[in-house]
């Protein structure tokens, strides 16, 4: 029989264990009563054991006429909470010009602010296309380096009286695309600004805390539309300097530990394409799938 | 794509597919009273999340609009069903909106919250 006081050390134990293993663990992009869902335009402002794979996208028909498909993957761990560490790469198609290896991407990206009482969530990220990692037409013999920011609100904040208006939320992104060299065999290689936005609406908001939604399908539901545009902004050659993107329409189905979402791309203008486009994502929570091992962060440190 | 892409491609779901204690976030899937519901005054809450949770870990509270909280027991969980976190409510509750609010810790630690009302009809 234990003695009193090895009774009380256990316990203590136990207590500490059970403290240690119930901490909070640092999740993907959510906030408050907000899960902002991984969007294919434009990145979530979260940060979390996350894996895009496979992202299809078959992108507008060029304004020159050519056509191109591409799959690619994007892997981001957790190094600390709320601050992860991407990889993104993948396959490209054009026609005409053939197959070709994109340039790897890496993004060290931090999530600095969750005001949870409203919703509202912050990071910053710093991203390297990595250049003479790429193949065939995907080439580029220069890094090229862009500056992040994405901020997230959901409007669960609103008074009951717009209760209709509660699951909505918007996302956005502003970043820089910074190339390592301005010229190339006489040619000018621009800075970009690359920016856009998000509109959605939860219907999984909706069903818990507005009213309930009977089928399990359309309750895991969110319609979403993004904006995703890109300037040129310095050392453009002249008659460059135009606005290109899309508009992205969709849905995203949101099972417990992956999502789906499938998007048209609208081209704005006739820089942009001459036809509709459309993209697809499955994508994979790994700190939902593997919350022990590969699905949390390497260190806790600094965790809340 | 190439036959070793695919493959790689394949083998990675299949990893992803193939994880034996997949958990998640706990979502508010159903609720009784129902989300944004009328109901006339109920015994207990019971919220149905999406996942299992740890009763010691979750909560809910009960207001009725404009007044204090209402005395509520011990959250537990259905012994059949580890994912439904419920409540017994102390005193009958008169006509009126009521407000739950919850937080849940899923069983690998994921912590969610919401918040809900109800009207009490007479």
């Amino acid at each position: 029989m234990l003695s009193t006081t090895w009774r009380s050390v256990a316990r203590a134990a136990i207590g500490v264990a059970a403290a240690l293993w119930l901490s909070p663990a640092f999740a993907h992009a959510v906030c408050g009563d907000r899960i902002f869902p991984a969007t294919l335009g434009i990145d979530d402002p979260g940060v979390g054991d996350e894996l895009a794979l496979p992202t299809l996208t078959s992108q507008p028909q060029g304004s020159d006429g050519t056509r191109e498909f591409d799959a690619t993957f994007s892997w981001t761990k957790t190094i600390l909470p709320g601050l992860g560490l991407s990889f993104s790469d993948g396959g490209s198609w054009l026609r005409p010009g053939g197959y070709g290896w994109q340039a790897l991407d890496t993004e060290l990206k931090y999530n600095f602010m969750c005001l949870a009482q409203h919703e509202f969530m912050a990071s910053a990220s710093f991203d390297v296309s990595w250049g003479r990692t790429g193949t065939a037409a995907q080439y580029s013999p220069f890094n090229t380096y862009s500056p992040i920011l994405d901020v997230g609100k959901g409007f669960g904040d609103l008074p009951a009286s717009l209760n209709i208006l509660r699951p909505l939320a918007i996302t956005a992104e502003i970043s820089e695309a910074i190339p390592g060299q301005s010229w190339i065999d006489g040619l000018q290689n621009p800075t970009t600004l690359n920016w856009g936005f998000t509109l959605q609406y939860s219907l999984p908001y909706y069903n818990s805390h507005i009213g309930q939604i009977d089928n399990d399908f359309l309750r895991r539901l969110v319609p979403v539309t993004e904006f995703a545009f890109s300037t040129p902004i310095a050392n453009v050659p002249s008659g460059s300097q135009i606005t290109t993107g899309t508009i992205q329409p969709g849905v995203i189905y949101e099972g417990d530990t992956w999502q789906l979402a499938v998007e048209a791309l609208i081209p704005i203008n006739s820089a942009s394409g001459r036809n509709i486009g459309a993209v697809a994502e499955l994508h994979f929570f790994l700190d939902d799938i593997f919350p022990d091992s590969l699905g949390k962060p390497i260190s806790k440190w600094g965790q809340p | 794509m190439n036959r070793r892409s695919i493959v790689r491609i394949a083998a990675a779901l299949a990893f992803a597919f193939a994880a034996p204690a997949a958990f998640a976030h706990a979502q508010l899937e159903k609720a009784m009273p129902p989300v944004g519901g009328a109901v006339t005054s109920p015994a207990e809450i019971r919220l149905k999340f999406s996942e299992g949770v740890e009763p010691r870990f979750s909560g809910i509270a009960l207001t009725a609009e404009g007044a204090a909280a209402v005395p509520l027991g011990q959250p537990s969980v259905d012994p059949a069903d580890k994912s439904v976190l419920i409540v017994k409510v102390g005193k009958t509750l008169p006509p009126g909106l009521y407000t739950v609010t919850w937080h849940a810790v899923s069983v690998d630690t994921h912590h969610t919250q919401g918040d809900f009302q109800f009207t009490v009809k007479p």
